[in-house]
Order: structure tokens, then C-alpha cells, then sequence
């Protein structure tokens, strides 16, 4: 219960990005233009700092991976969330809706 | 590209460049793949894109790197505070680089004023590129196409299409939404008694739907308005409209007077409206198709198209292939070796053009490349002076990170300062270097030549990867002798900073090399171009086109009878040798030709007669030009429309069509009937002086029906001081006659040689430019070496060695740079050669004179700037030098 009460490791950007390859593994690229369209925007090497940052914790993993664009054979950083990453995003998420349904339920009443 | 791309990794801290640098560079990747595959035509121009964004990559590595470093080293967490600490480091870092800068001006000076020709240069050619070969054309997108065929026998083509190809090809094919026919008119338009000489169009009613433009008032053609029997109309042009017009909008519905028809104005077209592009589009009118092909279908007229949806433009050729053959089938008479094809607008109107520029672009990239190394080079030999305080920085715990930041914004701000001088010198030489680009047809954009956003965007990326280059140039050469240098406290050089700079100068001389080798092509290529004898005499002759007042003379005989008099009059005006009339003016790119054949030889079935250059032109013609008369005679006034019918034939068509026999007399077919061959004249290069001369026929100027016509006139004196006189005499015979386009024959032979004398100008002023620069670095780095062995050049004359062994060993050291860049030089010289390709004439890319031209010029020049240094090392007193150290 204590844990619970504690504030999320992660950051709302952490968070966002966790949430995008929650499920499927996802380009860089792809991360990076969601993340813009929350608003974040980021130069490319600004954001794989953040990914390198991410990755450094355990928390995604990251490979590179071999695509044909056209004719023309080129490779893109592709990143999975680890077992390390979905625990802390179950976790954070945990938190919010903790707080959302105190918020909505006991807070409201006083 | 992309594995070059990847090497900047190199010139990063390892996790900068294996964690950010490269999985963006590989987002970079898939952009550039995915756009080429999308716009295959720019290629080159994603290219551009690609470098230029992987450029900027590596800057905002080295900048997230540089502030990791300091975030480290403090040990302290990011916050806002620190954000504000960088900002105000990197204020302090400008003001430094400024500080230094003031108190070292001559070395600012020359810095900024190299990069300044350096930067200046490119922008002002990029800004002619950017309105010649990037800004979208108004009205005509890469989907709109003309049309243009091509005889595979002879090589030539010619922006025609045959009229009724060009019905056939309506009816069949599926490539394009519309095939629109189109020519090109002059009119006289009456408006007060007064008659305007305007331009614009004939085309047909689907011209404006293709080009996708809307009437400002009114309305444009429909399919109505092009059945037989309806009504004479025409849409005016917005110039037009509000020049002669006033603006007025009740103009539609307006009778207007145009040559003999009176006109009804159904529209005006929008502000701006030109087709094709860069002519004048003053009035367009409606082109009349016959609904099924006719028989003759030699009828030539333009065509444009535009491109369907989802189609590209190789299907387009790929189906014009097919419909040729199928026309070659059908028709043999008209169609052996015919091939149609499709063109973007702005490819048909460029041409050549489009290669001289871009290969101008990479020339003058090579400048800047020298003014960056020469930068770099100033920067070494500036860091000796600046030993003693990168050491204190050092020692003060200044990391490596920080000095080369430091260096970079050193460069950034050089570089602002030399960009900012380049624009200012690219402002007044884009219009200048455009006034040089040749115009043998009107090029879209080049009136337009301006430093707009692009441009300035251009310049502002140019300047950041010179700062980058020459800083970087100038780090490399430091790396390692800072720490060095704060542990012995030497007051020289590394051995990485005198490799650098050697190395430094050995590029300039190469690429210096590269530009005397293209310079010297271009020139040699120019005086072989003049030298050619065009089979006519160019000098003393003024060229004008004169076309009667219109309305006036409806009768082909009344106008024939007025320029028969015109000439008479000019034959006897003072200071005129001799006047002639043609049609065609030489050496202007016409290659306009009709079939020859032999009545006596009549064509197989499916046979095509061969094609001859023709030619409408008085006997005076011949006589002005000074064309040779080989045998039989001229044209005289008995040879008039109702005379049997004569014609006058080149050497060349002589001896390819009458080979063994003697041509006089013999006839040709001539339309319906035969003429006879009443003389042959000399050979002349007709299209251009790099064309080979070909078979020519001669008509009778007399026979011609137009209202216009141009003259040839042979003066005593200036033949363009003459030009006041040719029109009081003509005046004299119609004082309404309209004069244009007035200009010398010897401007015209120039004209035909203008895309060469472009490259050689301007490769010869690139070449200049280096060569000073290289001679500067030269200089420099020898000089920078004699400072520094001045001790040793001192034990050596004390041990004995003569002034001379001195001079010659420094000599040898100047030799041995300048002969390291010079065989790179011409070795890539040689490569770089081969791209000039059609822009050469009669020169090998490996001419042995242009090549050992440039090493001579070079290695002069090299010993030249390195004999300097070395008197001075010679001059060295030993007692002194072994006692100051």
C-alpha cells in the first residue's frame, strides 16, 4: 500500500513513450512523431538521447533493423519495451488511476 | 552519400555518435529513400537535402554532447539555472570571438573577405539556379509536357509535331487528360489608328484547363468556339488589358482590330499568364483542329500536354513510342524515323542551360571549398599566438570539449560575418551573372534572378558547413599539441598542425588544379568555337526583322513589291554595301527542313524522302553574308511567283544528291511540281557554329507571303551605328514600318558560342580566385614553417650551409606541397573534364596543352609564393637566432 501511495518513477515524456511500444515494437521515427503530436517536439538527436537515457535504465531495448524504402535498402533504430519497462508503466499507470478514482470519489465529497 | 554521411560519426565522443548521431542519420535515411522514391527527378536535389540535414544532425549531436560534457563535469543536475549558464557561456564565447577578432583585423579581415568571395560567390550562382531550375514555373507543373519529335537518321530535334500526328495521337492515346495544339503568333493590334506590334498564341480550347488557370474576367475558349464558322474571338492578356486597355472590364464583348480580322474579346487571362513560360502572352486565339487527320501531314505545330493523374512521365514516352511506330506503319512517307516524345516544360525550355549551371554550381562549390582550407589554414597558424592562453585555459580546467566549442563558435562567427558580406556581394552579382547566361530561347525565371528565402536559406546553410569545415579543419590540426604544449610550454607547432596545414594547401592546389584545367578547356574550346569559319562572313552585317504596318498591304504582291523596294533603297543608301532578305537568320538554332528528292528517282513504297535545310532569301542575302557563289547564278527579279520555279542548293546538297554530276540545271521536287537548280553557294553552319554544315536549299525570298521579313545588311562602317540609316531609308518607302529585334551578325556568331563562353568566363574567374587563394596558402604555411625553423635554418648556415642550400630547401618543402596537390589535381581535373562534355568543342577532356598549361601556371605560382619564405629564411643571421633561444 505504501508503494502505492509513492509518486510514479517515471516521467509523463518516460511514460508517453513507454505507452507507444507498450504493445508492438515501434521505428524510432514512429515514437518520435507521436510524441510530437502530444506536443513534444524534439530534434531526432534530442529524442534518441532520450531513448539511449531509456535504454541505459532497462527499460526498452533497442535494434536496428533493415528496410527497403523505393530502391533503396536503408536500416531504422527500432525499440521494445522490457519486462523492467512494462512493470514501471503498469505501475505509473496504477498511480494516475488511483488518484483519478480518489479524486472523483473521496475528494469530491469533502 | 550515406556512408560519407556516417563517417562524421567520427568527429564525435563515441556515445554521442553511436546512441544519437547514427539512429538519426538512419530516420534521415528513410526520409531521403522515401522522397527519392516519390520524386524521382529530384534525386539530386534530395541529395542536397540529405547532406544538408545530416549536417545539421551532427551540429545538434556536438551541441547535446558539448553540454553533456559540462553537465558532467559539474556534476550537478539540469535545471533551468544551468540552461540560463549556457546561454550566457555562449554570449561570453561571442563576445570573445569578437574581442579577438577586433584586436587581429587583418587577420579578420582576410578571413571574412575569403569567405565573403567564397559564400558570395555560391549564393549569387545558386540564386540563378533556384529561378532557373527549382522555383516552380507559374502555370505549368513537371505534369504539363510538350511535345517535340525526333529523326532518328539525323539526330535533330525539333519542338514541332506534325499536325495530323497530333490528331491521330488525340483520338488514340491514354497517357495524357489533353493534347493541346499550339503556335506561336505576332499581330498587329489597331487600337486609335495606331498599330502595337502583340505576341501571344494560337492553341486549342482544352490549353487552359491543362494548365490549370482561371479567366481574371470573362471566360476562356470552349469546344463551341472551335467548330467551323464560329465566331472570331480572342482572350487578352492582363499586361495587354491594363496597358492598352486601361483596366477597363466592360473590355468583354469589345470588338478589337487584330491584323486584318476584327475580334471579339470573350476574356482576360490572369496576371502573370505566360505560355510557354517566359514568352509574352499578349492574345491567345482559338486553334481550329480539322476533326480527322489530314492527308499532308506535314503541317508542323507545337503541342503541349499534361500528364493524367498517377501517370508518369516514362509511360507517356513508352505510349508516344508505340504511337510512333504505329504512325511510322501508316504513314512512311511523312513518318520513317520519326519519334515523338515528352518533355517537361521547363526541360524544353532550359536545355542546355541546365547542365553549364549545375556544373557551374560545383565549380564554384570548389571556391568555397579553397576559401574554407584557407580559413582553416589562417586559424592554425593564429593558434601559435594563441598557445599560451589555450594552456591557461587548460590548466584552469577547461575540458577538450570545451576549448573546441570555444573553436566552433570562433568559426560560427567568422562565418556569420562572411556570410553576411557574401549575401551583400551576391546581391549585386545574381543580376550581373544572370545578364551572362545565354538566351538563344527565352529561359522561365532568369528575369527573376532574386535573393529570396530559399536563397538566404541556402547561403545561411552554405555559411554553417563552411564554419563547421574550417574549424574543424583548424581543430584537427590542434588536437593533441594544446596538452602537449601545456606540459613542455613549446612554442611551436605539432606535428598535426604542420600535417594539416601541408595537407591544407596540398587540397587548394588540387582543386585549383581542377578549376585551371576546366578554365582551360572552356577557353581553349571558346577560341577553336570562334575560329570557325561559319561558310559566311559575320562581321559588318546588322541583322533587323522589319514587318509592315498590318492591314495595309492585304495583297501578297503589294507586299512583296514594298520590301523589293525596301531592299533597292537600302542597296543605295550611303554606307550599305549590299541588303538582302531570308527568312532564317543563321546561327540562331533554327534547323527547320523540308524532304528533298529527285523527280527522276521517285520514292519506294514506305520510303521517306531525306530532309534539307531551307532557306527563303534574295540574292542580296548571298551578297551581304558574303556566302560564295560557286557556280551558275543568283537570284534575280525574273525568278518572281509567276516565273518557272529556280532554286540554289549548298555544296553539300550538290555532292550528297548529285554525286558525279554536275548539279546546275538539274531540278528537284518542289511541292506539287519541280525547280530547277540555278546555282550553288558555299556550305554554312546554319543552326549554330558547333553544328556541322548541312544540306541547304535556297527558295526565292519572292515567293515568301508574310507580312514580316528579317533584313541582312552589309555595312562599310559599324554595322550598328548603321541601323539609324537602314530605317530612314526604309521609312522613306513605308513610314509605318515596325523595326525589331536589331542586333550584328558578330553578336550573333557570339550568341551561338554563349553556353561555352558562360563556362569559360566564369570557370576562368573561379580558377582566377583559387589560384590567388592557393598562392595566399602557400605563402602562409611556408612562411609559418621558415618562423618556426628559424633556429634550425640559423644552426645550419653556422654549421656551414650556403644561403642558397637554404633557399632550396625550402624551395623543395614549397615544391613538394604544391607537386602532392597537383598530380591529385589533375588527376581529378581529368575526371571532372569529362562532365563538361557537349559544353566542349574540338577539345579532348586530356588535351596535353590545357594540362600542362595548368601545372605550369600552378607550380609557378607555387614557387613564386614559397620563394618568398625562403629569402627570408636565407636572410636568417645565425649569431642572433642560436642566442635569442
Amino acid at each position: 500500500m505504501a508503494d502505492k501511495r509513492s509518486l510514479p518513477a517515471l516521467t509523463h515524456l518516460q511514460f508517453l513513450v513507454l505507452g507507444v511500444i507498450r504493445h508492438d515494437e515501434q521505428p524510432g521515427r514512429v515514437i518520435r512523431q507521436t510524441l510530437a503530436a502530444y506536443g513534444v517536439r524534439r530534434t531526432a538527436p534530442a529524442f534518441y538521447q532520450l531513448m539511449s537515457r531509456l535504454e541505459s535504465s532497462g527499460l526498452v531495448s533497442g535494434r536496428y533493423e533493415q528496410v527497403v524504402v523505393g530502391d533503396q535498402a536503408v536500416t531504422e533504430r527500432r525499440y521494445r519495451i522490457t519486462a523492467e519497462g512494462s512493470r514501471m508503466w503498469a505501475r505509473a499507470q496504477d498511480f494516475y488511476a488511483e488518484v483519478g478514482r480518489l479524486a472523483a470519489v473521496r475528494w469530491s465529497n469533502a | 552519400m550515406r556512408r560519407r554521411a556516417r563517417l562524421l560519426a567520427r568527429w564525435l565522443p563515441a556515445e554521442a555518435a553511436r546512441e544519437w548521431f547514427l539512429p538519426s542519420l538512419s530516420d534521415l535515411e528513410v526520409t531521403w529513400a522515401t522522397r527519392r522514391a516519390n520524386h524521382p527527378r529530384l534525386g539530386w536535389l534530395t541529395g542536397i537535402a540529405f547532406v544538408c540535414g545530416a549536417l545539421m544532425l551532427w551540429v545538434d549531436c556536438l551541441r547535446l554532447a558539448a553540454i553533456a560534457a559540462l553537465r558532467a563535469n559539474r556534476s550537478v543536475p539540469p535545471s533551468a539555472a544551468h540552461s540560463r549558464e549556457y546561454s550566457a557561456m555562449l554570449i561570453r564565447d561571442i563576445r570573445h570571438a569578437l574581442r579577438l577578432f577586433r584586436r587581429d583585423p587583418v587577420f579578420s579581415g582576410a578571413a571574412v573577405l575569403t569567405l565573403a568571395l567564397g559564400i558570395g560567390a555560391n549564393t549569387a550562382l545558386f540564386a540563378i539556379v533556384e529561378a532557373v531550375l527549382l522555383r516552380p514555373l507559374p502555370f505549368a507543373s513537371d505534369e504539363v509536357m510538350v511535345l517535340r519529335y525526333r529523326d532518328t537518321r539525323t539526330g535533330q530535334s525539333k519542338d514541332f509535331v506534325a499536325q495530323g500526328d497530333v490528331v491521330d495521337m488525340r483520338a488514340r492515346q491514354q497517357s495524357f487528360e489533353a493534347i493541346v495544339p499550339f503556335n506561336n503568333v505576332e499581330a498587329a493590334l489597331i487600337v486609335d489608328q495606331e498599330a502595337i506590334r502583340v505576341e501571344g498564341l494560337n492553341a486549342g480550347h482544352e490549353l487552359f484547363r491543362a494548365l490549370r488557370v482561371e479567366p481574371l474576367i470573362g471566360r476562356f475558349f470552349g469546344p463551341e468556339d472551335m467548330r467551323e464558322g464560329a465566331a472570331d474571338i480572342v482572350v487578352i492578356g492582363h499586361s495587354l488589358w491594363t496597358t492598352r486597355f486601361g483596366s477597363d472590364p466592360a473590355i468583354v464583348g469589345r470588338s478589337i482590330q487584330l491584323g486584318t480580322t476584327r475580334r471579339m474579346v470573350v476574356g482576360v487571362a490572369p496576371k502573370g499568364f505566360r505560355f510557354p513560360p517566359a514568352a509574352n502572352t499578349d492574345v491567345i486565339l482559338p486553334m481550329r483542329l480539322p476533326a480527322a487527320a489530314p492527308a499532308e501531314r506535314r503541317n508542323w505545330i507545337h503541342a503541349m500536354a499534361r500528364l493524367k493523374p498517377q501517370t508518369t512521365a516514362a509511360q507517356a514516352n513508352a505510349e508516344l513510342a508505340a504511337l510512333s511506330r504505329q504512325f511510322e506503319a501508316d504513314f512512311p512517307a511523312t513518318n520513317t524515323a520519326i519519334q515523338y516524345d515528352a518533355l517537361t516544360v521547363r526541360d524544353a525550355m532550359v536545355g542546355d542551360t541546365r547542365r553549364a549551371l549545375l556544373l557551374l554550381l560545383g565549380a564554384v562549390g570548389f571556391v568555397l571549398l579553397i576559401a574554407c582550407a584557407n580559413v582553416g589554414n589562417l586559424l592554425i597558424a593564429r593558434s601559435l599566438a594563441r598557445r599560451d592562453e589555450m594552456t591557461i585555459r587548460m590548466a584552469l580546467g577547461a575540458g577538450r570539449g570545451r576549448l573546441l566549442a570555444q573553436m566552433l563558435i570562433e568559426g560560427l562567427v567568422l562565418a556569420a560575418a562572411g556570410g553576411a558580406a557574401g549575401i551583400a556581394l551576391a546581391w549585386k552579382a545574381a543580376p550581373a551573372l544572370a545578364a551572362l547566361v545565354p538566351q538563344a530561347r527565352p529561359i522561365p525565371g532568369l528575369t527573376d534572378v532574386s535573393l529570396n528565402a530559399s536563397v538566404l536559406a541556402f547561403s545561411t546553410v552554405v555559411s554553417l558547413a563552411a564554419a563547421l569545415l574550417f574549424s574543424g579543419l583548424a581543430a584537427y590540426g590542434l588536437t593533441g599539441s594544446t596538452a602537449d604544449a601545456a606540459a613542455t610550454r613549446r612554442t611551436t607547432a605539432s606535428a598535426g598542425a604542420r600535417r594539416a596545414a601541408s595537407m591544407l594547401v596540398a587540397a587548394e592546389v588540387a582543386i585549383a588544379a581542377v578549376l585551371l584545367v576546366g578554365a582551360g578547356l572552356t577557353l581553349k574550346s571558346l577560341a577553336n568555337l570562334m575560329t570557325i569559319d561559319p561558310g559566311f562572313h559575320a562581321d559588318h552585317v546588322l541583322n533587323l526583322q522589319v514587318a509592315l504596318p498590318p492591314g495595309r498591304y492585304a495583297d501578297a504582291k503589294a507586299r512583296r513589291d514594298v520590301f523589293l523596294r525596301a531592299l533597292q533603297a537600302l542597296d543605295a543608301a550611303p554606307g550599305i554595301e549590299a541588303a538582302g532578305a531570308g527568312v532564317v537568320t543563321p546561327l540562331t538554332g533554327n534547323n527547320w527542313s523540308i524532304p528533298l528528292q529527285r523527280p527522276e528517282r521517285p520514292l519506294g513504297p514506305g520510303e521517306r524522302a531525306p530532309d534539307v535545310g531551307w532557306q527563303l532569301a534574295s540574292a542580296g542575302y548571298f551578297r551581304a553574308l558574303r556566302i560564295p557563289l560557286r557556280s551558275g547564278r543568283l537570284f534575280e527579279d525574273r525568278d518572281g511567283p509567276d516565273a518557272p520555279p529556280v532554286v540554289i542548293v549548298s555544296e553539300s546538297l550538290a555532292n550528297r544528291f548529285f554525286p558525279g554530276e554536275n548539279a546546275l540545271g538539274r531540278r528537284v521536287v518542289l511541292g506539287d511540281g519541280t525547280a530547277e537548280i540555278v546555282g550553288i553557294v558555299g556550305d554554312i553552319r546554319r543552326a549554330s557554329l558547333d553544328d556541322a554544315p548541312r544540306a541547304d536549299m535556297y527558295l526565292p525570298f519572292e515567293r515568301d507571303q508574310s507580312n514580316s521579313v528579317g533584313l541582312f545588311v552589309r555595312t562599310s562602317g559599324d554595322p550598328a551605328a548603321a541601323f539609324s540609316n537602314v530605317q530612314t531609308a526604309l521609312r522613306r518607302i513605308e513610314p509605318r514600318m515596325v523595326f525589331y529585334e536589331a542586333r550584328t551578325m558578330d553578336d550573333v556568331a557570339k550568341e551561338s558560342a554563349a553556353v561555352t563562353q558562360l563556362a569559360m568566363r566564369l570557370l576562368t574567374g573561379f580558377a582566377g580566385v583559387a589560384l590567388v587563394l592557393a598562392a595566399i596558402g602557400i605563402y602562409g604555411v611556408m612562411s609559418y614553417s621558415v618562423r618556426r625553423r628559424t633556429r634550425e635554418m640559423g644552426t645550419r648556415l653556422a654549421l656551414g650551409a650556403s644561403r642558397s642550400d637554404i633557399v632550396r630547401l625550402v624551395m623543395y618543402q614549397a615544391g613538394a606541397v604544391a607537386g602532392a596537390g597537383l598530380a591529385a589535381g589533375l588527376l581529378a581535373g581529368l575526371v571532372a573534364a569529362r562532365m563538361l562534355g557537349t559544353i566542349l568543342y574540338d577539345v579532348p577532356p586530356w588535351d596535353p596543352i590545357v594540362l600542362s598549361g595548368a601545372a605550369g601556371i600552378l607550380l609557378a605560382v607555387a614557387l613564386v609564393a614559397g620563394y618568398l619564405p625562403a629569402r627570408r629564411a636565407a636572410a636568417v643571421d645565425p649569431a642572433r637566432t642560436l642566442t635569442v633561444e
